[in-house]
């Protein structure tokens, strides 16, 4: 029997899901309606369906008996466009292609089974069910909000498997999916610009980046399931990113900017010159030559000239030819907050700086030159640093190092960095 | 004679040469433009009233379906329709491998013409899907031919001399050029891997073509990965063996090996200049620049040929050059003073400005020394409180060749 082959994995082990009368007789009346071509895909539906109904415990509440079959169910007539209706779905969503004639006056010299008949009761038994469908959603913990249809530009790629999410709550904890989404669970856009002002406000107020870092992830992805792709979508990602740049997340930010290369080669509004100075930046960090080239290549003329491009391209040759001075003057004038970004491996410069100027500088040079030199904010905080690569520092009123000396020293910190690099790049 | 007759005379024809190992007279009917197949599907389209024997269904045998797969093919090259084309060259392929696996030395020329055919095939396919947006047969060719390769460099046989394994290298180059195309190095990189791990014999046990070639591609792929010691070694003997008459190929080792050789100092000759035209466009200013001190010019020359060499994948490797055109700068002024070993920072300041470095500092300037004196390219040591380099009283600018590091 049909239905005995369709063993639903029940969401909780090892209880054998109880079906209702009603539910069988759908069940058997979808595959008495389906070809055996379509028969598998059918299956698939029947899972779906049940599974969605039986995690929202609908299993005997929801009219079997009057439901549409599913869309794979292709042989009988007139019910060929029967709609899979997921809860939440808008009654406006995926349009139809009949060419039935438009919904009015019954006429009466049809025969009670025609097409048309078929049809237009299809269609009220769709609303009915629907209406019900609602209904029953609305006592999940948020209230529902009617949904209204994202306009034409905000999601790309619209598809009957688009949903269109009916949560009111702002904020929400991010939950890595592993199944499909709950509608009611997902937030829909006007809510998730209330989201994102509150968040703006939270940040500000307490820097808690744990919490924001959080809130941002599941906002994304209440984005990415809805498919909305538009200007909020790149101010999202734009606004994580920097926050995340600025508490130094390299993880989230680089997400957040491979994101935004997409978005803005769809060509959607933002800020794309300062983000690809950042991935210019970004790359330098990770020391990845093919990234480099492969963004030099790419880089149109416009895009060289505008000034945190430049800035970003100036930077990377300072490091390509050695030039280590210019490399930390361009530090201190960085545009936006690149800093943050040339902060991850101004140390690893200033190690290489160092050993370049130990083998270099005799007998002593000041902690003061050596500060001033590397771009350290004062002499104490050069000290630091030194002190912690190991490096003697003359105790007396101006602080000094014997170069000599300390050449091992310098060479062993940058070791450290030199592990990272696979390629063994000769500096 | 009916055409299924002439069919399977060809496919006789086949089996034959199959078990006879004649492989010079497989590799010889094989393509797809081949005497032999002309004349077949002539003599089928005169004599036989056209070829619809061809469009029946396959019988079972392994030469059958490679002689009819392969007169397919040759069909759809003929009508233009090269999608189809490709996939019966495809198939063609398939069934050849499947003796080709027990087949030995003498089949590898077969094998390489199919290649071909090929991999002419599928780019012609994807440049007519490239319209619609589609395309990737390319990339089915390289899956394809990679099986080929596996089957040589796999080979079990035990006597050498009959190995598959000889064709290793052939295949292989084959596969550089379309996995180059695509941009896929890091597939290069695993069949160099591969290649490694492998028991072949010694690369050059192998005829001087295909190692000229395998090398090529090998230092070609050392030099985007910034080992150009490796490069330069590779890129040297494949220049060097290069076959007198292959000047494309000669240009395109330059394209990579001259700036490799620049940054030691070896800058190109004017008889080379001369001689590969593209080479001195890309190279030539820089190179005397460079040699010149022009720290300036070298800059603006960078820039102004920054599109050309990031395109052929040599700017990074140009770039390196600067450091040669910065010595050299800190050599005239060394000399202009006099020679005197007590240089003021100030002074070789004044003379980087003077020289059109507009914005150079004193700071700037010990950091340019620093750097130039870690490489050895200068010898001698910063006096940062007297705000003096004191350079070496011997050799304070070593010969550049005295620093290139062996490889």
């Amino acid at each position: 029997m049909p239905a005995a082959a369709l063993a639903v994995a029940p969401a909780t082990a090892g209880t054998e899901p109880e079906w209702p009368d009603s539910l069988k007789g759908f069940v058997q009346r979808s595959f008495a309606a389906c070809s055996d071509k379509a028969r598998h895909r059918l299956e698939k539906q029947l899972r779906q369906i049940i599974a969605s109904a039986s995690s929202n415990g609908k299993i005997n509440s929801l009219d079997w008996d009057n439901r549409p079959l599913p869309k794979a169910c292709d042989l009988a007539p007139g019910l060929t466009k029967a709609w899979d209706l997921a809860p939440g779905l808008p009654a406006g969503a995926p349009p139809t292609k009949r060419n039935s004639t438009s919904a009015g006056i019954p006429d009466d010299t049809d025969a009670f089974d025609s097409e048309e008949r078929k049809e237009r009761r299809l269609r009220r038994f769709q609303r009915e069910a629907e209406e019900e469908a609602a209904r029953k959603a609305a006592d999940s913990r948020s209230q529902v909000v009617v949904p209204p249809t994202p306009g034409a530009g905000d999601v790309f790629n619209w598809d009957a498997d688009t949903i269109v999410g009916t949560c009111a709550k702002l904020e929400k904890s991010y939950l890595r999916l592993t199944s499909a989404p709950d509608p009611s669970l997902v937030r829909p856009l006007p809510v998730l610009r209330q989201t994102l002002d509150l968040l703006k406000r939270r940040w500000v107020e307490e820097r808690n980046y744990t919490y924001v870092c959080d809130q941002f992830k599941s906002l994304r992805q209440d984005l990415t399931v809805q498919r909305i792709t538009n200007s909020f979508t790149v101010d999202v990602y734009e606004m994580h990113a920097r926050i995340a740049l600025e508490t130094g997340d390299f993880g989230e930010f680089n997400q957040c900017q491979s994101q935004l290369k997409h978005l803005y080669a769809l060509g959607l509004p933002g800020h794309a010159m300062e983000f690809l100075a950042y991935r210019l930046l970004y790359f330098l960090y990770t020391r990845n030559k093919g990234d480099v080239n492969a963004a030099l290549a790419a880089m149109s003329r416009d895009e060289k000239q505008d000034p945190a491009v430049a800035h970003a391209l100036q930077v990377r040759s300072a490091m390509a030819t050695g030039n280590y001075h210019r490399l930390f003057a361009l530090y201190l004038v960085t545009p936006n907050m690149g800093g943050y970004l040339i902060d991850k491996f101004a140390d690893r410069e200033r190690c290489l700086a160092l050993r370049k100027m130990c083998k270099a500088f005799r007998p002593r040079l000041s902690v003061a030159a050596i500060s001033a030199a590397l771009a350290f904010d004062d002499p104490p905080a050069c000290a630091k640093f030194l002190a912690g690569l190991g490096i003697a520092v003359s105790d007396d009123a101006q602080p000094s190092v014997d170069m000599k000396l300390a050449y091992p020293q310098a060479i062993a910190a940058m070791q450290k960095y030199d592990k990272v690099d696979i390629k063994g790049q000769m500096y | 004679m009916s055409s299924s007759e002439r069919l399977s005379r060809a496919q006789q024809k086949f089996k034959i040469l199959a078990s006879t190992k004649n492989g010079d007279e497989l590799a010889a009917v094989l393509p797809l433009n081949s005497e032999y197949t002309n004349l077949v599907l002539g003599d089928m389209l005169k004599e036989d009233g056209g070829w619809d024997a061809l469009r029946e269904p396959l019988s079972r045998g392994l030469w059958n379906e490679v002689t009819v797969e392969h007169f397919r093919a040759a069909i759809a090259c003929r009508r233009g329709d090269f999608v189809e084309a490709c996939a019966r060259q495809l198939a063609t392929y398939h069934a050849f491998l499947r003796a080709f696996r027990h087949m030995e030395r003498w089949s590898i020329n077969g094998l390489l013409v199919l290649c071909r055919d090929l991999c002419s095939v599928a780019q012609r396919a994807d440049a007519l899907l490239a319209g619609d947006g589609q395309g990737g047969k390319v990339e089915e060719a390289t899956r394809a031919i990679n099986q080929g390769f596996s089957l040589c460099m796999t080979d079990r046989e035990p006597d050498l001399a009959k190995s598959r394994k000889w064709g290793t290298y052939r295949v292989a180059n084959i596969l550089f050029r379309l996995y180059r195309r695509l941009g896929a190095h890091n597939l290069c990189d695993s069949m160099i891997r591969a290649i490694k791990a492998s028991e072949l014999p010694e690369l050059d046990a192998f005829p001087m073509s295909d190692q000229v070639t395998f090398r090529f591609y090998r230092g070609m792929l050392a030099f985007r990965s910034e080992s150009y010691a490796q490069a330069k070694d590779d890129l040297l003997f494949a220049l060097a063996h290069c076959h007198r008459d292959a000047y494309a190929n000669k240009i395109r080792i330059l394209t990579y090996l001259t700036p490799v050789l620049m940054a030691e100092g070896a800058m190109p000759q004017s008889r080379l200049m001369r001689r590969y035209p593209p080479v001195k466009a890309l190279y030539g200013e820089l190179a005397k620049a460079a040699r010149a001190g022009n720290l300036r010019r070298f800059d603006e020359l960078l820039a102004e040929k920054e599109q050309q060499l990031v395109a052929a994948g040599a700017f990074l490797a140009a770039e390196r050059v600067r450091r040669i055109a910065t010595r050299e700068l800190l050599r005239k002024l060394y000399l202009i003073g006099g020679s005197a070993s007590r240089v003021p920072f100030q002074t070789l300041r004044d003379g980087f400005v003077a020289a059109g470095l507009a914005d150079t500092t004193v700071p700037e300037i010990e950091a340019i020394l620093a750097d130039t004196i870690y490489g050895g390219y200068v010898k001698g040591y910063l006096a940062h409180d007297h705000g003096v380099a004191v350079l070496s009283k011997q050799e304070p600018f070593p010969p550049l060749r005295s620093l290139v590091q062996g490889s």
